[in-house]
């Protein structure tokens, strides 16, 4: 942590200045942020009022408190385009942090919020507790919204305990599922921790900065005043978002909470898990004091990542490999952030999130896109020479994008941190087209697997462009890598190419006998989940009762 | 603690295979959901009374095989079931330990019946010893292979293909952890040392855990209940070889899996529980026998199927108009499928000249059909046969297959690319954002309809001229039209219109293995238009005008329009009559939503229907065929006069033209077995929902591409859902068994019972109830088994 010196923020479009000075939007429009959490708790009232079957004015209320929610943000995201970012208090202890983060978070969270509640209507039609759903749904989304938008760390710190609190619920909304309890008691325990370590790290934090304002304390961190704390804050901040983004070997709660209607895990899965990549970028200039927190997060973000992206593949149930997904794309995301890439993770919370929004919400296709995948015929596996031409294509699509985008912004070097994850990227890629070009492939086919893998880079780097130029002035730039940095980057980008080979070769290999043993261990998650459910009792009898 | 393998006999004897194999057809086939189909649960019971049934299963599984007391109480005392209902049937039960008389029955059914309590499993002795939940891991074990062994393209990396369940197993069994970190020491070594085969294993495992030949027919019974839907996957697997001439070993398979755990169970925990396992095996050994409470549950249960067969003969004794004499303005036929008695009411309230029919809905073709620019072949017939021609829906631009063919692929290879390890998280970054626009689109609604379009299907080899007469003859005759042919005929399959459904295949057409039943429709039109076939039905005495025009079309039975395939055989002459068809057809199709909403919740009248084809989160789109409780086989105008309120199976049917009872015969063996399993299906989901219903819709986990699960996974699930016989409230299905009516000759009837005994059987044990009308039309004759009728 003494060698915080290395870091040398490189300043590209960073402007504190607007950061933070700029106050001037009266008080009461910086407010408006508080009206989706108020609309929403009050529809939770209503639920809770009224929490039988077939509430008719709770289900029409919470599709309206979705709306309001989603006017609420857009009228932020006018606010902040006209009076630039400001902290408005509402009480000592909560006030709205309007800022690009807040902004596009709100505007997630209310979006997504909105398309469940609607789902929700006709699909817990006629449940027994019906409106004590609605009202839980309603009251995590305010919870979310209020954690997005805190400007403080009393109302950071209490509506992420609130999160966990509302989604307990809702995972026992059948609390005589054995699995429910099961899933919810783990889910609890590693909440629980998750809990105890903010509250800590928001100690720390206070302490250290003489604040609880999230702005102040930010510009402490930057400025250099308490790295003691800062490192500490660090520590424990990561610690928090590992245990709430089901990082390994902590995830065993998230691939068993489908014991609770579908809404409801689109709802954790695109609003809820984000909390800890949330608290990572809201707390970035904290994070950036602490190299070796960040280090340790790119090993165990990019190991979940391709732990479960390879326990996926072994998944027969659709809303299980979803999870593992999740589990996934959040090791992605942790990667992100250790790699002092914060607008990226940013962007991976917002496409991940509507991604697996739609997914869950949308699961009941999968027998159809089952028997979708049967009607082509077998699928032709790509030899070794093909998958070598795959990644040669890929490589120069990336040098073609790296080319066309920096001839776009007047060849302003990326930093090798953006450089190795856009290699990762690509290496994805390059399955795409090792599949069109695979047995003998028609030609047509190629061409399309070709335009999908440019659509896709194209896709991907403009995205990327944009969310940087979006949040130059609010999150700050990548600093350059230090030796343990660069053996971090050159790690990953090996590992993540490894498995992108395999992956690629995949048919040649996966039903060899040597391999048997290997998917068996994988289907299982490595066992982190039996042990979990070993040193709870998960499998106790007493736990039927 | 080590386990050590003595030396066996690794042969097994013959009774213990036959017993294996006997368990194997105890379980009814679970057909995967891409097609599926209902299934009878109490298939591999129908030889047995409902009685004997509900000894069965509540010795092996604690499953009931009627509702509970209160709900016959509550019709008892309301006079919905009246005394001479409950004097009736209780004075056919056949069971010696009856109660004595009416009073004894009434006063039965105010007290609350003992629930049997399934004979304990080893799993579960070991739970009750250990506090370790056995059941739950073994289920948890057991499903987390065979989600893997049986997926059909779900996992991108499945199980190696080709291996036989056992084997797979032990390979996966030998190297999975999991047991002994939950606390069966040594699980994965002596899986791997058991023997080789099923065979040998089966021979083991039976003589470890000291099962005597007398307890192997409900042990293993037992064994295979307690994996679900798994066992009854496996059993598909067996149906489909042995329907293509072939045998699959999968289900007693999964039945030597099943001992196996509970020879690890028993070996480690002997010193607690060997005593009350062999207590359970001794149980085991005893007959089978109802109980007291069992039989009274049966007697009142077929007293409430007494109670609405009054009413159905109140209704079949309202005088029935006159056949109508002229030539019929249009002639529609539908499915018998219950659907359509309300859209054929519908249909002929919207002019008097219309002539409605109902047949099978795959009308007669034997078809595997190949969709367009697709390898799949889809078995378009009901599912209890062989098709005997083939089809394909060919566009006749050439190009078009080609390039349907590459875009199907390139959609999969960006499938792929969405689910592979490395490539998820480039497809996440780049297209994520694209997901608003989609969740936008099905939020409210805007989503692509899901009817077929297909071009019109071609049977390819096609039909020489001699099967070509002979199977339009065929099909016309059975659906008793031989003349009085209408300057329009159409021919309606049907199928459901639904979104993000599972379940969808279960709405399509039953007869036609789970698809929808356009495809049938329009190979039969363009049969029946065939110049050549109606040349030679001259000479079959089949005169079908020049004028009449044969149409293909698709009731949706979700939204209740009909869907018409005009231009298969395109026909300027008859562009007016089309016209006016698709006028009455709009006109049915608002009434038939109409009286369809009153029974849907959150619809408020017709205009709410067809919003319902489209929300992604509906779970009660439509009820299917929830209600069903008759089988009528006779002319339209005996039931014309009643609202049967979409209840019945309606298959018209003229007994004086079947000259040798032919057309009778196909009836009661195909139709009104299908029914059967239908029917039964309902029943089983409603009164035994925890192991014959498909369990709730909002906890389901599509599986393997073939079935559901409920939440993380465990037990495969089958049969209905329970959103679909219940709105919430109520129960929409009452469960009863199918009452069959036929208007024909009982000596008939009992020459064709006498020859299928399988058929006989449904209703000796009253599985169905048959029932003739006389020739007024009235219900007179009821079958009481044996040949014999009261």
């Amino acid at each position: 942590m003494a060698n915080n010196e290395f870091y040398v923020a490189q300043g590209r479009g960073y402007d504190r200045q607007t950061a933070f000075f700029e106050k001037d939007s009266p008080v009461t429009t910086a407010l408006v942020p508080y009206l989706a959490p108020l609309a929403l708790l009050l529809c939770a009232a209503l639920g809770f009022w009224h929490p039988g079957q077939r509430p008719a004015r709770t289900v029409l209320a919470a599709e309206v408190g979705g709306v309001i929610a989603i006017v609420t943000a857009l009228v932020a995201v006018t606010l902040l385009i006209l009076h630039g970012p400001s902290t408005a208090s509402l009480l000592p202890g909560l006030s709205v942090r309007l800022d690009v983060i807040s902004a596009v978070m709100l505007c997630l969270v209310s979006f997504v919020g909105w398309v469940v509640l609607r789902y929700a209507a006709s699909y817990v039609d006629g449940e027994a507790r019906q409106g004590a759903f609605m009202g839980w749904m309603c009251a995590a989304l305010a919870a979310v919204m209020l954690l997005v938008a805190a400007g403080h760390l009393v109302q950071l710190v209490l509506a992420w305990i609130a999160t966990s609190l509302c989604l307990h619920q809702l995972l026992l909304f059948y609390p005589d599922r054995v699995q429910a309890r099961r899933a919810a008691h783990k889910k609890l325990v590693t909440s629980g921790l998750s809990n105890l370590v903010i509250i800590a790290a928001a100690l720390v934090l206070w302490r250290g900065f003489g604040s609880g304002d999230i702005a102040t304390i930010l510009e402490g961190a930057r400025s250099g005043a308490a790295p003691t704390a800062a490192a500490w804050a660090a520590g424990l901040i990561a610690l928090a978002a590992v245990l709430k983004s089901a990082q390994f070997p902590t995830h065993g709660w998230l691939t068993e909470v489908m014991e609770t209607p579908t809404p409801v895990s689109a709802l954790l899965h695109a609003g809820v898990i984000n909390a800890g990549g949330f608290l990572m970028i809201r707390f970035a200039d904290v994070m950036l004091t602490a190299p070796g927190v960040l280090a340790v997060l790119v090993m165990l973000g990019g190991f979940t990542a391709i732990f479960a992206g390879m326990v996926m593949l072994t998944q027969s149930a659709v809303k299980t490999s979803l999870a593992w997904s999740t589990v996934a794309q959040m090791g992605f995301m942790v990667l992100q952030c250790g790699l002092a890439l914060f607008p990226l993770a940013l962007l991976h919370i917002v496409a991940h999130s509507l991604y697996k929004a739609h997914a869950f919400l949308a699961s009941g296709g999968a027998v159809e896109a089952v028997a979708a995948v049967r009607r082509p015929g077998l699928v032709a596996v790509p030899s070794g020479a093909k998958v070598g031409q795959a990644f040669l294509a890929a490589i120069g699509i990336y040098a073609l994008m790296t080319l066309g985008f920096g001839a776009a912004t007047g060849f302003d070097l990326k930093s090798p941190q953006a450089i190795a994850l856009g290699a990762i990227l690509i290496f994805g890629v390059a399955y795409l087209i090792a599949q069109g070009l695979a047995g003998a492939a028609p030609k047509a086919l190629t061409r399309a697997t070709v335009i999908y893998a440019l659509a896709a880079s194209l896709g991907y780097f403009a995205l990327q462009a944009a969310v940087e130029a979006l949040t130059a002035s609010t999150l700050p730039a990548t600093p350059a890598p230090g030796p343990l940095e660069w053996a971090l980057i050159v790690l990953a980008v090996l590992s993540f190419g490894l498995v992108a080979v395999a992956q690629a070769l995949f048919p040649l290999w996966a039903h060899h006998p040597a391999a048997a043993g290997l998917r068996v261990h994988l289907t299982n998650g490595l066992y982190a989940n039996a042990v979990f459910d070993r040193l709870l009792g998960g499998w106790s009898t007493s736990r039927k009762s | 603690m080590m386990i050590h393998h003595p030396d066996f006999d690794l042969t097994p004897s013959a009774a213990l295979l036959n017993a294996a194999n006997a368990a194997a057809r105890a379980i009814p086939p679970l057909f995967p959901l891409a097609s599926s189909v209902a299934v009878n649960p109490y298939l591999g019971q129908t030889g047995d009374t409902l009685a004997m049934t509900a000894a069965r299963l509540g010795r092996i599984a604690g499953t009931p095989v009627t509702q509970p007391r209160d709900w016959y109480l509550a019709r008892i005392v309301d006079g919905r079931i009246s005394d001479d209902d409950l004097g009736a049937a209780l004075a056919a039960s056949p069971e010696a330990n009856r109660p004595l008389s009416l009073a004894a029955l009434k006063a039965a059914a105010r007290e609350m019946a003992s629930q049997q309590q399934a004979l304990p499993s080893v799993a579960q002795l070991a739970a009750e010893a250990s506090g370790i939940d056995w059941p739950a891991v073994v289920n948890d074990r057991f499903s987390a292979w065979a989600a893997g062994h049986f997926d059909r393209g779900q996992a991108l990396w499945t199980t190696a293909p080709g291996t036989s369940a056992y084997s797979a197993w032990r390979s996966f069994a030998a190297h999975d952890l999991t047991p002994e970190i939950a606390g069966l020491s040594g699980f994965a070594a002596f899986v791997a040392a058991a023997p080789a085969t099923a065979a040998g294993t089966l021979a083991m495992a039976t003589s470890r855990l000291g099962l005597s030949d007398a307890a192997l027919d409900t042990a293993f019974h037992a064994s295979l209940m307690s994996l679900g839907g798994w066992s009854q996957y496996a059993r598909y697997d067996l149906w489909q070889a042995e329907l293509a001439g072939g045998t699959d070993s999968a289900v007693t398979d999964l039945l030597v899996i099943r001992l196996l755990w509970d020879v690890a169970l028993l070996s480690q925990y002997n010193d607690r529980i060997g005593a009350d396992w062999a207590a359970v095996v001794a149980a085991h050994a005893e007959p089978l026998l109802p109980s007291p409470d069992q039989v009274i549950d049966v007697i009142l249960q077929e007293a409430s199927e007494r109670a609405a067969q009054r009413a159905m003969a109140t209704a079949f004794a309202t005088p029935a108009p006159a056949a109508p004499q002229s030539r019929p303005a249009l002639q529609a036929a539908f499915c018998i499928d219950v659907r359509s008695e309300v859209f054929r009411r519908a249909l002929e309230s919207a002019d008097p000249g219309i002539q409605t029919i109902g047949f099978a809905g795959f009308f007669g073709v034997f078809v595997e059909h190949h969709p367009f620019a697709s390898d799949v072949a889809e078995r378009r017939l009901p599912v209890l046969l062989n098709p005997t021609v083939r089809s394909c829906a060919l566009s006749p631009d050439a190009g078009a297959e080609d390039a349907a063919r590459i875009a199907a692929r390139a959609k999969r290879a960006w499938g792929r690319f969405k689910l592979a390890a490395v490539s998820s998280f480039a497809f996440v970054e780049a297209t994520g954002p694209i997901y608003a626009g989609k969740l936008v689109r099905d939020a409210l609604g805007l989503g692509p309809s899901h009817l077929p379009h297909d071009p019109a299907p071609r049977l390819s080899p096609g039909l020489d001229a001699a099967q070509k007469l002979a199977s339009a003859e065929m099909v016309l005759r059975a659906k008793s039209m031989t003349d009085g042919f209408a300057r329009i005929v159409l021919l309606a399959g049907h199928g459901a219109n639904v979104t993000n459904n599972p379940h969808a295949s279960a709405l399509h057409c039953g007869a036609c293995g789970g698809y929808s039943g356009e495809v049938n429709a329009r190979l039969l039109a363009a049969l029946l238009n065939d110049p050549e076939v109606r040349q030679g039905l001259l000479t079959r005495g089949i005169t079908i005008p020049d004028d009449t025009l044969f149409v293909a079309g698709l009731h949706d039975t979700t939204t209740d329009d009909v869907l018409i395939y005009a231009d298969d055989t395109p026909s300027p002459a008859h562009a007016r009559d089309l016209a006016d068809v698709s006028r009455w057809l709009t006109a049915a199709g608002l009434i038939a939503r109409g009286e369809r909403a009153l029974r849907l919740p959150r619809a408020k009248g017709a205009s709410d229907i067809a919003v319902r084809s489209r929300n992604w989160a509906e779970v009660r789109p439509e009820w299917g065929l929830a209600g069903c409780r008759a089988f009528v086989a006779a002319p339209r105008h005996r039931t014309g006069a009643q609202n049967l309120g979409g209840r019945a199976f309606l298959h018209s049917y003229d007994w004086q033209q079947d000259k040798d009872f032919g057309v009778l015969e196909l009836i009661l063996t195909a139709p009104v077995v299908v029914a059967s399993w239908i029917s039964l299906q309902y029943f089983g989901s409603t009164v035994a929902p925890a192991a014959f219903g498909g369990g709730n819709k909002l906890l389901h986990n599509v599986t393997g591409g073939i079935g559901v699960v409920e939440g993380n996974g465990g037990l495969l699930r089958t049969g209905l859902p329970w959103q679909s016989v219940h709105d919430g409230a109520n129960l929409v299905h009452e469960p009863l068994r199918l009452s069959v009516i036929v208007e024909a000759p009982q000596d008939a009837i009992n020459a064709i019972l006498a020859r299928h005994d399988g058929v006989k059987a449904l209703f000796d044990n009253r599985w169905l109830h048959l029932f003739t009308l006389d020739d007024a039309g009235q219900m007179q004759g009821r079958y009481v088994g044996g040949l014999n009728w009261a």
